[in-house]
């Protein structure tokens, strides 16, 4: 079983396009095993309740952010060490700075293709 | 175009676009809070988003440009001029230019984005909008997750399929037992959730003679092997919480972990103090321990800081409140065929319940009562059904501030578009066809309704013109009124222009409204010169007609000098409605309960003849015009006499007047069957509906009945090209 088989996903968006566009990109590489939410929060208490390996997060949400997202997951001790990839159109520098500090794991530039999400996500978890 | 996600997007662009029309609005307003800035930026943001995943570049250039100013708005360091306020307004209208431009596959001319952007670009003065791929070159540093944490929180989560469980250290405190809990009945329902191993902790319990009855001294340990989530288990507990020592977690081998708290070696201990586990122990990887971690993160202050600084501004929770309800995108056709077939339903309920009621000889009241309750039922669903095809007016009226912005640019004058009643619910198909006639009369409002500047101020009006949109409900019907506070009709120009156009005859004396009425005529257009605007050729008349269409009608009332009003009334739905059974001629007719006002028999003294063929019924102290339905329709019909039988009806713009039935038989909710489709149309005959055994009965428009009648009102004073006119309408 590769790793794809088995890396559990959850993809946080707000916008419907962008999550059917990131679950498309996913399955195209062959990982089944993801769930999305809409919102941060709700994918925060989700996350708690059954971790997943790796989160896929938009930055720009209403009520809790992608760098907020993350940085709930990495103040609590059961989610503190789960793979976190920032989905943005505008890495500006000072966002960069932060994710770096918070332990970001990898930044993921939109508009993306189905290679650049496979490549951002491998150079976390190694070869799918 | 074959791609869902675009669909997808587009439908979801749409929304964006309102609720960023509806940001820049309160915007405008005096008091507008950080989160409605925050909102306007993320829907620009998330369009732009969108757009570029589907490499719409026009799109995502401009909404580019478009977000960077606000991103300035909202960091305030623009400071938010009216002039501002014009130029994000205006690129709002543009950036849903663009966007049905993109769904429709066009481009926009350069010119028209290139103002746009240079309007936008004016917001910034010597700031400069950075392209968009101006951050394409970013550096991160990808940092490498291990293996072991993946799949060691993998084969946890693994063992919620495989039979897995947990190890439940679990020790009551002496509340448990006073709040009248039993262990034992957690442990059967523990064991309920699969197979359950119980070792009892002795080694507390004190000798016999220091036993205090009253202080608990047990503890268990719970190997517990089941695919339940640890939620199930920690819900067996769920009662219990805080009144008790209870450590859940994962069990991980075959021999249950010592990990439960060491019971403290015997004593008469009392009730042991809160130990330092929480009650409720995640079961996260803890057992992962083992698993180094170089990046283990390290929450500087100032990391903390700058997020609660990216944090957007909220109001707090109110913000949270507002989050929108879980909504479900169905296609338009399949609630169309769950409409029909409910139709159906309606229409064989009321076919069960008049055969049971020709069943004379056979009283079943069960029966009865069951097909009462049938009835109750149909029309619940139906309800439910109808409220699916409902929707607020509010992007309608939404489109609407954007025509008042353009029709007063084009005019040069100052107006505003004040809304009310914006969650108003009406029939998605009355709201897409009311957005052409509506238009017209907001363009109308501007245009004809307001005065210029200088006559404004001559009669000490505020410069900026207010046009009124709102909408209600009342009694089963939709209304919806556009007020201007303009100069009100001018009434000898009106009847002057309907002479000059022969509209109506040269010596005629009409009374105020029968003036206002005129304008609904065809060709008829108000506007001395064909402004730009609204005199496009195209009159209120055809307002009125696609009212018409809706089974609405439109009414006009004007104040000279404080302005005009038009009222369109509307049916809830299109799909069915109350109506009264009547006969006429021997047939049955349907006529809709809306426009009755009441059913009287009056005496024959309170009919005049008036010439030949007229008559006028005399009621509280008014005339009122009697017509014949069955002569209106053409049927053979005898003279009225008598006292017959009639149906006060509220006709449109001509006031009321009296329909002659030959008699009333029910009153129900019929289900409305287009005649157009599948006939044609007729007049006087909005649509047909069939009835409960089987019959089919036209539904009568009492207006063209009314309106269509030869004689007293209109008719009389309308020339010959008039008539011809009005008959057409």
């Amino acid at each position: 079983m590769s790793l794809r088989d088995t890396i559990r996903i959850m993809v946080v968006d707000d916008m419907s396009v962008s999550r059917a566009l990131i679950t498309q990109s996913l399955e195209e590489i062959g990982i089944t095993k993801y769930q999305t939410e809409n919102d941060a929060k709700a994918a925060l208490g989700k996350i708690v309740a059954a971790p997943v390996h790796l989160v896929l997060c938009d930055m720009n949400m209403p009520g809790m952010n992608g760098l907020e997202l993350l940085h709930a997951l990495r103040t609590n001790k059961t989610t503190a060490r789960i793979g976190f990839i920032l989905i943005t159109g505008q890495p500006t520098p000072e966002l960069l700075r932060i994710g770096q500090e918070l332990g970001l794991n990898n930044l993921i530039r939109k508009p993306f293709t189905t290679a650049t999400m496979k490549a951002s996500i491998e150079r976390v978890v190694g070869p799918l | 175009m074959g791609n869902p996600i675009l669909d997808t997007f587009f439908e979801e662009t749409e929304e964006l676009l309102e609720s960023l029309a509806e940001g820049l609005e309160s915007m405008q307003g005096a008091e507008f809070d950080k989160e409605t800035v925050n909102s306007v930026f993320r829907a620009v943001h998330s369009i732009k988003g969108g757009a570029g995943a589907f490499k719409l570049n026009e799109l995502v250039s401009f909404a580019h440009s478009f977000e960077t100013v606000l991103d300035e708005v909202r960091s305030e360091t623009l400071e938010l001029t009216p002039q501002i306020m014009h130029t994000l307004i205006r690129s709002a209208d543009h950036l849903t230019d663009l966007v049905d431009a993109a769904r429709s596959g066009r481009s926009m001319p350069e010119d028209v984005s290139a103002g746009f952007l240079s309007a936008l670009q004016a917001c910034l003065g010597e700031g400069k909008i950075e392209a968009v791929d101006a951050w394409d070159n970013f550096e991160f540093a990808a940092v490498t997750l291990d293996i072991a944490p993946i799949e060691e929180p993998g084969a946890e989560a693994e063992g919620e399929a495989a039979p897995a469980g947990f190890s439940i250290a679990f020790k009551p405190h002496a509340a448990l037992y006073a709040n009248g809990h039993e262990p034992a009945l957690l442990f059967a329902a523990l064991a309920d959730l699969g197979q359950m191993t119980t070792t009892v902790d002795l080694s507390a319990v004190p000798e016999w003679d220091d036993l205090n009855p009253t202080e608990p001294y047990l503890s268990w340990t719970i190997a517990l092997r089941t695919d339940e989530s640890e939620i199930a288990v920690q819900e067996v507990f769920e009662f219990v919480h805080g009144l008790c020592d209870l450590v859940i977690s994962p069990l991980t081998d075959p021999t249950p972990p010592a990990k439960a708290e060491p019971v403290p070696e015997a004593k008469a201990a009392p009730a042991p103090a809160p130990q330092a586990a929480a009650p409720t122990a995640p079961a996260g990887p803890s057992a992962t321990a083992e698993a180094p971690k170089a990046e283990a993160p390290t929450m500087s202050d100032r990391a903390a800081a700058a997020v609660a600084a990216l944090k957007k501004p909220e109001k707090g929770d109110d913000a949270e409140a507002k989050a929108p309800k879980a909504t479900l995108r169905v296609d338009l056709d399949r609630v169309d065929r769950l409409i029909n077939a409910v139709g159906e339903l309606i229409i064989n309920q009321a076919m069960i319940a008049q055969r049971l009621q020709d069943m004379t000889s056979t009283r079943d009241d069960d029966l009865v009562m069951h097909i009462e309750d049938y009835r109750l039922l149909a029309r619940d669903i139906q309800e439910g059904v109808m409220a699916i095809r409902a929707q607020p007016v509010k992007s309608l009226f939404q489109r609407m501030s954007r025509i008042v912005r353009e029709a007063a640019d084009a005019t040069g004058k100052m107006a505003e578009l004040v809304t009310s009643g914006e969650g108003t619910e009406v029939d998605k198909t009355v709201v897409e066809r009311l957005a052409d006639p509506l238009t017209h009369m907001i363009r109308n409002a501007v245009d004809h309704g307001l005065e210029n500047r200088e006559a404004r101020a001559a009669s000490g009006k505020p410069a900026m013109g207010t046009i009124k949109l709102s909408a209600s409900h009342r009694s089963g019907s939709v209304i919806i009124t556009v007020r201007d506070d303009g100069a009100g009709l001018n009434r000898p120009k009106i009847l002057e222009i309907a002479k000059r156009k022969n509209l109506v005859a040269q010596d005629a004396e009409l009374s105020d409204s029968e003036i206002d009425q005129l304008l609904f005529m065809p060709g008829f257009s108000t506007a001395a010169t064909v402004s730009n605007l609204s005199g496009r050729g195209v009159g209120l008349d055809v307002v009125r007609n696609a009212v018409t269409a809706l089974g609405g009608r439109i009414s006009i009332s004007t104040t000279p000098g404080q302005g005009t009003e038009f009222t369109i009334m509307l049916p809830l739905t299109l799909a069915v409605m109350d109506g009264m059974v009547v006969t006429v001629g021997g047939q049955t007719l349907v006529v809709p309960i809306t426009s009755i006002i009441e059913t009287i028999r009056p005496q024959p003294s309170d009919l005049h003849r008036i010439g030949t063929d007229e008559t006028l019924l005399s009621i509280r102290g008014r005339m009122i015009p009697v017509v014949d339905v069955s002569r209106a329709l053409g049927f053979p019909s005898p003279e009225i006499t008598g006292s017959p039988l009639l149906l006060l009806v509220e006709s449109e713009g001509l006031g009321e007047c009296a329909l002659v039935v030959d008699g009333v038989q029910d009153q129900r909710q019929v289900v409305i069957k287009s005649l157009e489709s599948n006939f044609g149309s007729v007049p006087g005959v909005s649509a047909a509906t069939v009835l409960g055994d089987g019959r089919i009965a036209l539904i009568l428009d009492p207006d063209a009945v009314a309106g269509g009648r030869s004689g007293y009102h209109m008719p009389n004073i309308l020339s010959n090209a008039g008539r011809t006119a009005y008959a057409n309408v």
